[in-house]
């Protein structure tokens, strides 16, 4: 009761700081005048009487002080008195705040965009109920489709899910979804609207309930969904709901076709939730996985224990030991996979050395943080750099304004105040400032972080990463500003406050020696060392990008354009497949403008793979081992390519011919290989005429080599080329399984068309869509994109990388010019006394500019000296980012060297001709 | 003005309670009325007379209030509260108990 009354009259104090201070200042003024007033009455003269008073009471406002004390907010009121002054202070010199805030929203901007990233990419987890208790079966980034072994086995089949599912009741929950991308085209039933290309997944019935996700509006899928005799029903994302339906609730219930399907759209998801992984373009919709059967009709691999494409995550029940549950797992796996009716036999050999391994789900499928992460840890490490660099600069401005205050900090000292004192003035001006920088940064960061986005996410729609900051960000730019200020206000601050009353008192212009300027030229020569190695860094980035971009593809991309298109969409089934082929082929070269049509399964660097085990002379060829990609590449890649497929994307025929018209399903089966294919498997022999079989080795001579051509790189732009062969559309592939059929059928449909066009075609775009529908109405473009630009965004994250770096690289060569000239005429000022002192006694204008400029080289010499080894530490440990140079370039270092060198020049130069105009007569009057 | 001897550590409280027991005064009379009553031998510093003044509102024992003085001039005027009333019969004990200790230290030394 006692503490709390005292807490409420402490509090009531501090609104009436003003009042109390009248008070006392009465109460005291009192005190006085009676004092004296007894003095008189003793005989004391009257003029005497006061100042007697005065004398034997003390101090006045010492005690006024020491009685504000006691109430305990001295030190509130200090740091309020402190950040008032310092704002007086910053409005005093608009100048240099402008600039102190301008460097420091760049600073501390660039750090909060990054941080936005990592948090949303490598910190968060999925918007979903307690993540923690999520679990993804497999650690590795294998995607989309694929049969054999996987040694880590990281995607499924729906048969192999369900055989989990049963026989594993530790997972509450344990949900199946599409691993790869797929494009769906929707329209509603009702109106005339035009089909769509959307996002679409398949998920098992219970996925949305493994994630605890529960409705916007409607109801989500349910297991009772997924039964072959469900009625189709699909969820809708918000957004789409939102952005495309304008939030109607009438459209929930509704029927909408899906790929030529009739849906009933049962629900919206809530609007945080954007699927099991980050990624640009998540899906738009969510169909049950038992309606895969109908909607890819001959090509559906539901049933086929085989074809893996899904990836599972299971919600573990409390309690149940992980390591447990991943044993029991990877025994189960191998005991399913010895029951596969058709393996061969290297593969069966393999069963015991598959395993799973059990990861953390809750942040979902984690590809974006396996292909980011690396990156985003070197974009943390420029951006802190470039922090860095700001804060020399401003503790070289505010060590070059502090020496300009020295006199006024020597009177300070002089008339009391404690050097404590003046250090934390001093400190909470630079934190003041920081914060001021920090707000701006903040919006900084929001813009850095939208660029980041669309350069990251090149080709993208939609990217569910929010760049308004959020909490955890905010905290993160406040905390970081703070650190920021203290870092670079604690060595003026300290300088500062040492200064010598005495000193600094008698002829304060007049000393050469000056405090400030070692940790000045020092924090010059630590900004030219991190500038050198944020270039080098950039030099070596560019350098990787344009090779990277630059390099032999083996193929053409100049006036070439792709549009996808998927047949199956549109509910083509085989038979109708060679109709629509001669239909796209001559109706597309009709258009004005077009020299060549081709289509294939995929085109180069679209990011689709397909292979398949060869046999050669009959015996099954293990093809190679790659020790990067250890169980994907030990076959050959291939691909379905239509007649003039190999001119319209510029690939050279080397020997033999390419596929053409008169290649059709009756006549004989042939096949086009690249040079890694007939050196891998032909290596003395000529490969024309020779023959190959796929799958197993009673059908090793099914295929015939008829031509080679050049290699091309189809899927990594960083490995050579795979070992590939091309077939033409339609063409049987003989196997001895029936049960694998509908996945060989799918090699079948065309995913990617190809046109070479002359020039700049007008409206190339709708003239290939109006040809599309008047084939047939349901065949969408699912998009259409220059070569170019498919090729440019296998490099998205090259790219961030490079102009990031670049761009931080150019920050900090600003910086350190602006520090660098900061500081040499700061001391040209300084110095006009002394230079003068020299011209006058025949030094000539040469000499002093000399003179100036030899200090300023001299700082960055060092830098240099600091810089080079840590460049190429750096670029060491850049190695495994860079294609096609080294870590250590001596030329990209040069490079770095001559600009930073020419800043440097450009930068002394400047003061230095300033000093060498100094004219000596009024240098010396001045003083 | 020889003589004047420093209030012993700790009795300040004390000495001021019990001045305003009498009923409510100003500072100044504070400090008076101790120089009176100790017959000139104690003498109350304005430097902590003040500073202890406003550690006894914080506590809760006083309480001021501006009133006219005896000369027609405007004066802060501190009068005991409840709870200062029952500090100052803590403090008393307290002082009695401390003043007999060191008594019977000495006598018997």
């Amino acid at each position: 009761m006692q503490r709390l009354g005292e807490l409420w009259r402490r509090l009531k104090f501090i609104f009436r700081r003003g009042k109390f201070q009248r008070e006392l200042q009465e109460e005291m003024q009192f005190h006085l005048e009676m004092k004296a007033r007894t003095l008189r009455d003793a005989g004391m003269a009257p003029g005497e009487a006061g100042p007697a008073a005065q004398r034997r009471f003390g101090n006045t406002l010492l005690l006024r002080e020491t009685s504000r004390e006691a109430w305990g907010w001295n030190l509130l009121e200090t740091i309020l008195q402190d950040v008032r002054y310092g704002f007086r202070q910053l409005r005093r010199n608009p100048g240099f705040t402008l600039v102190a805030v301008l460097t420091l929203a760049l600073g501390i901007g660039a750090n909060t965009a990054v941080f936005t990233l990592m948090d949303a990419v490598m910190l968060k987890s999925l918007p979903v109920t307690d993540p923690q208790q999520l679990y993804s079966l497999g650690a590795d980034d294998n995607c989309c489709q694929m049969t054999g072994m996987q040694g880590n086995f990281t995607i499924y089949s729906y048969p192999l899910y369900r055989y989990f599912q049963e026989h594993n009741p530790q997972f509450s929950q344990l949900a199946a979804f599409q691993a790869g991308a797929m494009s769906v085209a929707v329209r509603r039933s009702r109106g005339a609207e035009a089909a769509q290309p959307y996002r679409g997944e398949f998920v098992s019935g219970n996925y949305f309930q493994m994630f605890g996700i529960s409705a916007y509006a409607g109801r989500l899928l349910t297991p009772s969904d997924d039964r072959a005799d469900a009625p189709p029903a699909a969820v809708m994302s918000y957004r789409v709901w939102q952005q495309r339906y304008g939030a109607d609730p009438g459209v929930i219930g509704s029927t909408f076709v899906i790929n030529s399907m009739v849906f009933t759209l049962a629900g919206v998801t809530p609007p945080r939730f954007f699927g099991d992984r980050l990624t640009g373009d998540p899906p738009d919709f969510w169909l049950p996985i038992g309606t895969e059967p109908v909607l890819n009709g001959p090509i559906s691999i539901l049933r086929e224990p085989g074809e893996f494409w899904l990836y599972l995550t299971g919600r573990v029940k409390p309690s149940v030991p992980v390591a447990g549950l991943q044993a029991q797992l990877t025994a189960e796996l191998q005991h399913w996979l010895r029951t596969l009716p058709k393996l061969d036999e290297g593969d069966r050999k393999d069963i015991s050395q598959q395993r799973i391994i059990l990861s953390p789900g809750g942040a979902g499928v984690t590809e974006l943080r396996d292909q980011y992460a690396s990156g985003l840890r070197l974009l943390t490490v420029l951006a802190g750099l470039v922090l860095l660099i700001a804060c020399a600069n401003l503790a070289n401005l505010l060590l070059a304004k502090g020496s300009a205050a020295r006199v006024q900090m020597a009177a300070r000292i002089a008339l009391g105040a404690t050097r404590a004192r003046l250090m934390r003035q001093i400190l909470t001006e630079s934190m003041l400032l920081a914060v001021l920088g920090g707000a701006a940064g903040v919006a900084v960061a929001f813009l850095a972080t939208r660029m980041i986005l669309l350069l990251a996410f090149r080709g993208a729609l939609y990217v569910p990463i929010d760049a308004t900051p959020s909490l955890p960000v905010l905290a993160f730019a406040f905390a970081l500003s703070l650190l920021t200020g203290f870092l670079f206000g604690v060595a003026p601050a300290w300088v500062s406050s040492r200064s010598q009353p005495a000193e600094a008192l008698h002829g304060a212009t007049r000393s050469t020696r000056d405090r400030s300027a070692l940790p000045q030229k020092s924090l010059v020569a630590l900004q030219a060392a991190l500038s050198l190695v944020l270039l080098a860094g950039a030099g070596l980035l560019t350098r990787s990008l344009l090779n990277l971009q630059s390099q032999q593809f083996g193929f053409q991309t100049r006036g070439r354009y792709i549009v996808r298109v998927d047949p199956s969409l549109a509910g083509y089934t085989m038979q109708r497949l060679p109709g629509l082929y001669r239909q796209l082929r001559t109706q597309l070269a009709a258009i004005p403008g077009v020299l060549s049509v081709a289509y294939s399964g995929y085109s180069p660097m679209r990011g689709e793979n397909w292979s398949s085990q060869i046999s050669v002379g009959g015996r099954s060829e293990e093809g190679y081992k790659n020790e990067f990609l250890p169980w994907v590449s030990k076959t050959p890649s291939w691909v379905r390519v239509s007649p003039h497929y190999f001119e319209t994307v510029g690939t050279r025929l080397l020997r033999g011919r390419v596929i053409t018209e008169q290649d059709t399903p009756s006549s004989k089966r042939v096949a086009v290989v690249n040079e890694t294919f007939s050196r891998r498997f032909f290596p003395v022999q000529d490969p024309l005429g020779k023959h190959f079989g796929i799958g197993d080795n009673t059908h090793n001579r099914d295929f015939e080599i008829v031509g080679v051509v050049e290699d091309t790189k189809y899927q990594d732009a960083r490995q050579p080329a795979y070992a590939t062969f091309f077939l033409p559309f339609l063409q049987q592939i003989p196997r001895g399984d029936e049960s694998d059929q509908n996945a060989v059928d799918g090699s079948n449909y065309l995913h990617d068309v190809e046109l070479l066009v002359a020039g700049r075609p007008q409206n190339l775009e709708s003239q290939v869509r109006r040809v599309l529908v008047a084939i047939d109405p349901n065949l969408t473009v699912l998009s259409m994109t220059t070569f170019d630009e498919q090729v440019a965004r296998n490099f998205n994250q090259d790219r961030l990388l490079a102009r990031l770096t670049g761009l931080f690289g150019l920050l900090a060569l600003t910086l350190a010019s602006v520090g660098l000239y900061g500081v040499t005429a700061y001391n040209v000022a300084r110095r006009t006394n002394e230079i003068g002192i020299r011209m006058a006694l025949g030094a000539d204008r040469n000499n002093v500019l000399g003179m100036v400029l030899r200090g300023a080289i001299g700082q960055v010499l060092i830098g240099l000296v600091i810089g080079i080894p840590i460049a190429l530490a750096a670029g060491r440990a850049l190695s495994s980012q860079l294609f096609g140079v080294k870590g250590y370039d001596a030329g990209v270092l040069a490079a770095a060297v001559v600009v930073l060198a020419a800043c440097a020049a450009v930068a002394g130069l400047l003061p230095a001709r300033r000093a060498a105009s100094i004219d000596p007569m009024q240098a010396l009057r001045a003083e | 003005m020889m003589g004047r001897t420093e209030i012993p550590p700790g009795t300040l409280y004390l000495l001021i309670l019990k001045t305003l027991e009498a009923g409510p005064r100003h500072g100044y009379g504070i400090a008076e009325r101790i120089q009176q009553l100790s017959d000139d031998v104690l003498t109350v510093e304005e430097g902590s007379l003040y500073p202890a003044l406003q550690r006894m509102l914080i506590k809760g024992w006083v309480v001021g209030e501006w009133r006219q003085s005896d000369n027609n001039r405007r004066a802060r005027y501190y009068r005991l509260t409840l709870a200062g009333r029952k500090q100052l019969g803590l403090e008393l004990s307290e002082f009695q108990k401390v003043m007999a200790a060191i008594t019977r230290v000495i006598q018997t030394a």
